[in-house]
């Protein structure tokens, strides 16, 4: 159909979309969406619901399982948690998908189960060291790397210790330094006075 | 352009919010609540409690309408509900069945 539906970015959705038409989704909505043409979820939309439609296009964010008549297309930043079922899906490098990915037909993928999950698992499999697990190793590496720096800390801890450590010798020193100096001057003003007297 | 348009075809059940100016050529049901204008186009239905800014309306709505601004009833509209708003027009030709409160 020509006319198509539009959820603006201040716009909010809380129910059932259905029918037929294309829809662009830059806001948000929560429940479900089902409908015969293609649903495009621009970067700025956020959706919590099931989607099924005849062509689905994500860059944004959904929570919900994606099932498309002919295609699924997770783009580059698009976030996707739930289970993906299309005859053809395209996942784009930047895209993250946590869930089931399964190509095929709902009823004609069965049959073909042994191949369709084979394909589904690889896209999966390099979805996922592509973007989750670098995280975690960046993460590792970088608490490994936060040990060894505490030992130059410590040099600099140990640097700045005599700078502290002055400072309480200085109020340590309060009650020490008068002692000497008292006697110096007794002893210097004991030898004056002598010599004088 | 408008920036939330429910297309012909597309129903909504539930409800819409938005800050933004809404365009219904579809279906709605529920409710349906804008900051901005809200127009039903020829051709689009609610059947839902509708309040916004300027109001417009060339489908049919079986609901309360309540506008902080004007409503406007066009030529082809079919209303059935109450209207509450600032100004309120009915144009030649609309069908209207319910109150209307003004701010006197």
């Amino acid at each position: 159909m020509a006319t198509s539906t539009v959820i603006g970015r201040a716009s909010f959705i809380r129910g059932r979309v259905s029918g037929d038409g294309d829809l662009e989704i830059a806001g948000r909505v929560e429940g479900d969406i089902a409908v015969g043409g293609e649903v495009v979820i621009d970067t700025s939309g956020l959706i919590a619901a099931n989607i099924s439609a005849s062509r689905i296009v994500v860059r944004g964010a959904v929570k919900g399982d994606l099932v498309a008549g002919e295609a699924l297309v997770i783009e580059a930043g698009a976030r996707v948690v739930g289970d993906l079922r299309a005859p053809r899906i395209a996942i784009a490098p930047g895209g993250l998908v946590r869930g089931h990915v399964q190509t095929g037909t709902a009823g004609a993928a069965r049959p073909r189960a042994a191949a369709a999950p084979a394909r589904a698992v690889v896209p999966e499999v390099k979805a996922r060291p592509v973007v989750a697990p670098p995280p975690p190793r960046a993460a590792l590496p970088a608490v490994k790397a936060a040990p060894p720096p505490p030992p130059p800390p410590v040099k600099t801890v140990a640097a700045p210790a005599p700078k502290v450590a002055p400072k309480p010798a200085v109020v340590a020193a309060r009650p020490g330094p008068p002692a000497p100096v008292v006697p110096v001057l007794k002893k210097g003003t004991k030898a004056v006075q002598k010599k004088r007297g | 352009m408008a920036s939330t348009v429910i297309g012909a075809g597309i129903t909504i059940e539930g409800e819409v919010t938005s800050d933004e100016d809404v365009v219904v050529q579809g279906t709605v049901r529920g409710k349906l609540v804008a900051k901005d204008a809200v127009s039903i186009e020829h051709g689009g239905a609610v059947e839902a409690d509708i309040s916004g800014g300027p109001v417009a309306v060339a489908g049919t709505v079986t609901g309360n309408i309540n506008s902080t601004d004007r409503v406007d009833l066009q030529n082809g509209a079919k209303v059935i509900g109450n209207v509450k708003a600032t100004r309120i027009t009915i144009a030649d030709g609309a069908q209207f069945k319910g109150n209307v409160d003004m701010d006197v």
